[in-house]
């Protein structure tokens, strides 16, 4: 099976002033279809930086990255916005949901941009998500008047509704308490359980563990590459 | 049918996407409501204004105009005047001679078929007397029956003069509609007769109420249709004579008069001009250049009042730009803040897949919705100041401020308060759609 992420050679400098940063510096990794990684590392080791370019909000400075068959590191800002609402879904640390919109307009917000038309089609849609992370009983409440973990599973129901190739996660369980991050990431799981491509960047090694591949990143290049794959095998043979 | 067909389904994402812009905005607004009203201030006092100013000019430019047109826009008015060295010379003779004469009236008659009706007339201050009553103020006029039309009298009952009471100087008149009712408070006028000095007329017909024509400066006064008493020219002859005697403050005077005026009618309003300097031409060489009339073209005035008003339009439209720019900034101010504030916001709809454009359209909507409430709200307003204004102008001032609502200007700055959201809108509107994604989802 063809890896859905590819990326070779991928640098990524920044200018400032007379100063060039060097974020990445040739980086080449392949992620598999249905995997769930875990991006770990140093503050300034480009985790963040590297999320971004799989994301579509930042594009590398040289080298290629492939989703799919497709090269959109030469995208421009018009075709990787199209990619990032038609392949990827977001799940942010501070949950980014739209503090004026209800549970469901939030969940709807990334179909207004594909151009989808809604119809009372797409809000069962959005409304059996909001059931599936379950809040079936808060449709109508506005981010303000949920708790954080509540808030993040809005986030996860929205990065589902254009059904993604890829779920980015920008350390999803970094607001949360112990508690609600086990949650969070048994939601995660089950979704990857289910076939979804889970990236997500996180500096804690607890919620590392759920992931089934751990990449770790040192000053802009690969430090460590490590299956988690024992302790999946057992949560595969439970679930 | 399938062109048009296919144009709507072309069209069909943008007027989705445009009508859920729409919504956003209305939304976005809504949130912010009072900093939303205060914001569009500016141009809901612009539009108001506009519309105001431009209705209470319209409404005296109306005035000045219909009463030009009341006096004929292809009529030529030529009067007798006393010319200013018989009034100096007044003390010799008693008695001074001067004006328009029936010679005027022969040599108009050449000119054919360009003047359809050429209606002399003479002017009498009498009063009429029926039984006890006496009509004051009253003004005898003797003339041709082209004078109805002319001056575009109606009657209300009877009929007016004829060629055959001119011919056969018949003692017959015609009553003003406040002579009429003066003079007949309870009976029917038709058949009685009025006297008038020491003859007496049958009154044939009433004149319908007819507004007053104002006095529009030169040589013409204002004239008060509803006081004339109408007699034949012919009789007017024989039976009051060529002298008028007119009382002025402590000195008495008499004045010998031909004819007061002459109306001709033009065939059509493109020879106007040209048969007014004929008439001056030829009124020159027959009187000696001696002053002793005064011509009149309405058309000339008209003309003249339509520039003014156009010039007045002019001053408006540049009010109001200025005070729609001023309104304008206002709102790309607002709407710069409103970009800086909701970077976050525009963060994670780009992440979410919002292009550029999507934020730019998001945005630019956003103003345009808010100058356009902006440009209604200021419309009820003009269209409240217009209708409240005069009432309290009238209370105060017991005047009438005329007031015209000029439909058009409505329009006008209707569509003007849109293209400053248009205008002003785009820059915030670029700005915002130029935001990098990822600083945006990180600021606070």
């Amino acid at each position: 099976m063809p890896p859905i992420v590819r990326i070779e050679n991928l640098v990524k400098n920044y200018y400032m002033g007379t100063v060039t940063l060097n974020v990445l510096k040739g980086l080449n990794l392949r992620f598999d279809e249905g995997d769930f990684i875990a991006l770990m590392g140093p503050s300034g080791s480009g985790k963040s930086t590297l999320l971004n370019i799989l994301g579509c909000l930042d594009r590398p400075s040289s080298g290629q990255y492939y989703l799919g068959d497709t090269d959109v590191s030469a995208m421009n800002d018009d075709q990787l916005s199209e990619v990032r609402c038609t392949y990827l879904g977001f799940i942010f640390q501070s949950y980014n949901l739209l503090p004026q919109y209800t549970v469901v307009e939030n969940i709807e917000l990334p179909l207004i941009y594909q151009g989808v038309r809604l119809t009372p089609e797409t809000k069962a849609r959005c409304i059996a998500l909001a059931e599936m992370v379950g809040l079936a009983e808060r449709l109508d409440h506005r981010p303000l008047q949920l708790s954080g973990g509540q808030q993040q599973r809005v986030a996860i129901a929205r990065s589902l509704v254009n059904d993604p190739h890829v779920i980015l996660g920008d350390e999803p369980t970094g607001n949360l308490d112990s508690k609600t991050s086990v949650e969070i990431m048994q939601m995660l799981r089950r979704l990857n359980q289910s076939g979804k491509t889970i990236i997500m960047v996180t500096h804690e090694n607890d919620i590392a563990e759920w992931a089934r591949r751990v990449v770790r990143l040192r000053d802009g290049r690969v430090e460590s590459d490590i299956r988690n794959d024992a302790k999946t095998t057992v949560e595969m043979g439970r679930g | 049918m399938s062109t048009s067909a296919s144009l709507f389904a072309a069209l069909g994402p943008i007027w989705t996407k445009l009508r859920r812009s729409l919504g956003l905005a209305i939304r976005s607004l809504w949130l912010q409501k009072l900093r939303a009203f205060l914001s569009v201030l500016g141009i809901i006092i612009g539009t108001g204004a506009v519309i105001a100013l431009m209705a209470f000019g319209e409404g005296s430019m109306q005035d000045a105009l219909e009463d030009i047109k009341r006096q004929g826009a292809t009529n030529v008015i030529i009067r007798s005047a006393k010319p200013p060295e018989e009034s100096a010379s007044a003390s010799r003779s008693f008695v001074s001679s001067y004006g328009l004469t029936e010679r005027d009236l022969a040599r108009f008659s050449t000119f054919g078929d360009s003047v359809t009706r050429i209606v002399p007339m003479r002017v009498f201050p009498i009063e009429g007397r029926y039984l006890d009553r006496i009509s004051p103020n009253a003004r005898v006029v003797a003339t041709t029956p082209g004078y109805a039309e002319v001056n575009k009298l109606e009657m209300a009952s009877g009929r007016f003069i004829v060629d055959d009471d001119d011919e056969g100087k018949e003692n017959v008149c015609v009553l003003g509609a406040e002579i009429a009712d003066k003079l007949f408070p309870f009976e029917d006028p038709l058949g009685h007769t009025v006297g008038v000095k020491s003859h007496f007329y049958r009154v044939v017909g009433v004149a319908k109420d007819r507004m007053p024509s104002g006095g529009s400066g030169g040589s013409l006064s204002a004239e008060d249709y509803n006081r004339d008493i109408y007699i034949p020219l012919g009789t007017s002859r024989g039976r009051i004579g060529e002298i008028v005697y007119t009382r002025a403050a402590g000195s008495r005077s008499a004045e010998k008069v031909r004819l007061s005026q002459i109306t001709l009618t033009v065939s059509d309003v493109g020879k106007v001009r040209a048969i007014g300097n004929e008439v001056r031409a030829i009124l020159e060489q027959e009187h000696n250049y001696k002053k002793d009339w005064l011509i009149t073209v309405p058309l000339d005035k008209l003309e003249e009042a339509e520039r003014a008003k156009e010039r007045f339009t002019n001053l408006m439209a540049m009010i109001a730009s200025i005070s729609l720019l001023v309104g304008g900034i206002g709102i790309m101010n607002i709407m710069l803040a409103t970009v800086t504030e909701r970077t976050r916001e525009i963060g994670i709809r780009r992440a979410l897949g919002a292009k550029r454009k999507d934020i730019t359209l998001q945005f630019l909507v956003e103003a345009i919705v808010q100058t356009s409430i902006g440009g209604v709200l200021g419309v009820f307003a003009g269209l409240a100041t217009i209708f409240t204004v005069p009432m309290i102008y009238k209370w105060v001032a017991e005047k009438a401020l005329p007031a015209q609502v000029h439909v058009p200007s409505i329009f006008i700055a209707l569509g003007f308060s849109i293209l400053v959201g248009v205008i002003f809108g785009l820059y915030p509107a670029w700005r915002a759609s130029r935001l990098d994604p990822i600083e945006a989802l990180r600021h606070d």
